[in-house]
């Protein structure tokens, strides 16, 4: 039971990145596959968070007397998550309008019935 | 004191600046991927000589190196800087006139994006700047894929953005367990403190990292979106994805495992997937009808040989592994250039409508002929040099395995030259049945691939002038500690 204390974060967003996988491997509709890439970038941004995460913690900044060095969380990995929801807000923006360009072609979005490209 | 974040700096401003400069005049927009590729051409020859003597380590911030962001210009930064620029400014004169129709000025903001990613990636020391550069690669290049907006263009940019997306992700992952690890994103810093960590940890961050980085290098399991997508794309963008950035995702994977991971065991694993891959993109691109379909093939098979060379893990092997990065950049743009206004001339990408293309573009077929041939490996052009050093290497190894391995490898060149000299024969000696009127591409396709000919053929007949230059890359990834010193001091 304390391990599933100790290690809910990693557990919830390796959860998260598993269940993005599925649905990218397994889901035929390109919405779905979408999503799915999606709630595998939460779960990484989680993973990144968790990391830097210490219980209890406060922003690293001195802003009123009594606060400690060790109870501060690490705001490196904030910064990376920062740079990390960006860059999937343009995968995601660039894969949407594909989408919708893939509709008018085929009149589908299933992946299955998409043939075009013989393999 | 020239230093090497202009490289990034400028066509990275000038790359924004496109849609800005269309609303003065359309006409000066195109104009600007050449200038700034230009530009980066002659600051990384600049550069050449002084990393020579020591890289250059630029930190960004005013904190020192394990603690900020840097740059580390060594021999192989610059050395791949001046291919990037060097293709990226050769395949921007020839777009001048190659991209008609459709949002221009989104190309050309687009391509100077995918090559300023390139060049950062080549050019970094932080193991989470290298794969924002990294995504700023990829995200342009998907969109280059899709920007004919032909039903094929979307289907294979579809399937590039699910795979590359899926690739980073893994990266990703990857970068947030060293961070756990090590609390540090410097890659000397890592690298320093890797030997201290028992190995079953770092295996995960490993795995995940080759994976995730081998999509974008196509090693053989993971190489299913690049046929599609090289031979959907414009020719130009072709030969950038096949010239650059495909070796972008080499240099990554070559960078993780000499330098920040140094691990020896894995380099015959190296070995063995780049002689699967070179085989299997060989025999696949043999039965091609499609010529830029065969031509994408022919591009797997040749970062198959690529990892092959640099998995031999000794200063020749790796050494000739980045000069058959150069060898292939030159040839493979050249040949995805001359192709470019064939299937202009003829509207059929099928090799059988390039008949009587001999006597229609003389020059232009001339410089396919070059092209295939140094891509086989002939004697007067590149490709036989740097194959040469390459088996040269294997052989040097000593052992009966890599013998038997240099003897496949040579296999796959037979196999090479089979479907290469298939198309040379029916460009110039089978009979067309269209009217033979000569319509040679326009100088500014002519110009490019000319320049194109005579690198690859003064490069192949006096390759000694490179071979400091590449002895030095090659020490540099394979000295880890050299590495480490110089950046940290």
């Amino acid at each position: 039971m304390t391990f599933l204390v100790d290690h809910i974060y990693y557990i919830g967003c390796f959860g998260l990145i598993l269940i993005g996988m599925y649905i990218i491997l397994a889901k035929s509709n390109l919405i779905k596959v979408i999503i799915g890439l999606s709630i595998l970038d939460t779960g990484v941004n989680l993973l990144l968070i968790a990391i830097g995460y210490i219980n209890g913690g406060t922003a690293p900044i001195f802003s009123r007397p009594g606060i400690e060095a060790n109870g501060m969380v690490d705001p490196v990995p904030q910064a990376l998550v920062l740079t990390a929801i960006v860059i999937g807000v343009a995968v995601l923006a660039l894969a949407l309008s594909l989408a919708i360009r893939l509709y008018r072609h085929y009149g589908t979005l299933n992946l299955r019935k998409i043939k075009g490209q013989k393999w | 004191m020239v230093n090497p974040v202009l490289l990034i700096a400028v066509p990275l401003g000038l790359a924004f600046s496109i849609p800005l400069f269309g609303f003065i005049s359309r006409r000066i927009e195109k104009y600007i991927p050449v200038a700034g590729m230009l530009f980066n051409l002659v600051l990384s020859i600049i550069l050449v000589p002084k990393v020579l003597q020591s890289p250059i380590v630029i930190s960004i911030g005013g904190f020192r190196p394990p603690f900020c962001i840097n740059l580390v210009a060594g021999t192989v930064g610059v050395f791949l800087s001046v291919v990037i620029a060097a293709m990226g400014f050769l395949v921007s004169i020839y777009s001048l006139s190659y991209i008609k129709e459709g949002a221009t000025e989104k190309y050309h903001m687009l391509f100077l994006l995918l090559l300023t990613g390139a060049t950062g990636v080549v050019l970094t020391g932080d193991i989470f700047n290298l794969f924002v550069f990294y995504e700023i690669l990829c995200i342009s290049s998907y969109a280059l894929v899709a920007y004919p907006g032909s039903r094929e263009g979307i289907e294979a940019g579809v399937k590039y953005l699910i795979q590359g997306a899926l690739g980073s992700s893994l990266v990703l992952i990857a970068i947030a367990l060293i961070y756990g690890q090590f609390g540090t994103l410097n890659m000397a810093d890592i690298a320093r403190n890797i030997s201290s960590i028992h190995s079953m940890n770092i295996f995960l961050p490993f795995v995940l990292l080759i994976g995730g980085l081998g999509i974008e290098a196509a090693i053989f399991p993971l190489n299913a979106w690049l046929p599609d997508a090289h031979s959907s794309a414009p020719s130009s963008i072709s030969a950038i994805l096949s010239g650059i950035a495909i070796k972008i995702g080499v240099y990554a994977i070559a960078r993780m495992v000499f330098t920040v991971f140094g691990i020896s065991d894995t380099f015959l694993f190296l070995v063995t997937l780049g002689l699967i891959t070179l085989l299997v993109g060989e025999l696949s691109a043999f039965k091609q009808q499609n010529i830029k379909r065969m031509l994408a093939y022919s591009s797997i098979g040749q970062i198959g040989l690529i990892v092959f060379a640099l998995g031999i893990a000794t200063p020749g092997g790796v050494a000739g592994g980045l000069f058959q990065i150069l060898s292939h950049a030159l040839s493979k743009g050249l040949l995805f250039l001359a192709v470019g206004y064939m299937i202009y001339r003829t509207g059929s990408m099928e090799i059988s409508s390039l008949a009587g293309m001999g006597k229609r573009m003389p020059f232009t077929s001339l410089a396919f002929t070059v092209g295939a041939f140094s891509l086989v490996g002939l004697p007067p052009f590149i490709g036989f040099s740097s194959k040469f050093m390459v088996i040269k290497a294997a052989m040097a190894k000593g052992s009966a395995i890599f013998v038997v391995l240099a003897a496949l490898v040579l296999f796959a060149a037979i196999i090479e030259g089979a479907y290469f000299f298939r198309v040379v024969q029916i460009i110039y000696f089978k009979k067309s049945d269209n009217a033979l009127k000569r319509e040679e591409a326009p100088p500014t396709a002519i110009i490019p691939i000319a320049i194109l000919v005579t690198l690859i053929i003064v490069i192949g007949i006096y390759p000694n002038f490179l071979i400091g230059l590449l002895n030095s890359a090659g020490s540099e990834f394979l000295n880890r500690v050299q590495y480490i010193r110089g950046v940290l001091g």
